[in-house]
């Protein structure tokens, strides 16, 4: 009887650790939409603050055709980027895109941020938050 | 930024329909969205099983929305596109953290 205490003792303790382990990092999924033209400018820009893992998808606006015939414009080809970036850098990375959709020339764009609630895979992890530690095996 | 304040509609549909849900959701109080093009994986045996024939030509509308609004603008896009109408929607939404861009 003691024994079986005893494992459930021991299994609560691991269990315990298994969430202690948890890394204390946090990603989070940035899905940016802009000009087609503008696309690689911004896929730059996010890279820069850490963003390991991006993909570009072809996409289009929803203004409808009378309205594109209305104001002469022909297309509405837009570049959705989706990125991965830690937690930490979104304030700076959502602060500078603001600036940016503002300020460039025909560089305006949305872009949203939806929290990653898990990541499988300790190198996929490392690779994704750009933790060298975790590359490394460490 | 830091609260969260807008939610992200995302729905995915037979190709040709983004037009008619994208009216829907502008009559909700959405202001624009962005459609990408995909191809669905449903099996057979699910087309069977559930009397559904799958197009696997797909569209999925992305929609920002605020958060007060998202009620409104999930029940009208189902109104117009849910799963038994002929394009065949799935509908759902996530939560932002963050936005940049979206004016209030």
């Amino acid at each position: 009887m003691s024994d079986d205490n005893e494992i459930k003792k021991t299994a609560k303790r691991q269990k315990e650790q298994k969430t202690t382990n948890l890394s204390p990092i946090k990603l989070e999924l940035v899905v940016t939409v802009v000009e087609k033209k503008k696309a690689d400018f911004y896929a730059d820009l996010i890279q820069s603050f850490g963003a390991n893992v991006q993909i570009k998808v072809l996409s289009k606006g929803t203004a409808s055709e009378s309205v594109l015939d209305y104001l002469g414009l022909a297309e509405t080809d837009k570049i959705t980027l989706f990125s991965v970036v830690r937690k930490d850098k979104i304030k700076p990375l959502m602060e500078t895109l603001e600036e940016k959709f503002r300020t460039i020339k025909k560089g305006r764009g949305i872009s949203a941020v939806v929290p990653l609630s898990s990541v499988i895979g300790k190198l996929a992890f490392g690779f994704l938050s750009g933790e060298q530690r975790m590359i490394e095996g460490d | 930024m830091g609260e969260h304040t807008h939610e992200m509609v995302f729905c995915i549909i037979n190709s040709g329909f983004s037009e008619t849900v994208m009216d829907a959701a502008k009559e909700a109080g959405a202001r624009g969205g962005t459609v990408m093009s995909g191809h669905g994986t449903a099996n057979k045996e699910a087309e069977e099983k559930f009397g559904i024939p799958i197009q696997s030509d797909k569209e999925i509308l992305m929609i920002i929305v605020k958060k007060e609004l998202k009620d409104d603008v999930l029940s009208a896009i189902y109104k117009v596109a849910g799963v038994d109408s002929p394009s065949r929607g799935i509908v759902f939404s996530l939560p932002v953290s963050a936005t940049a861009g979206i004016k209030d």
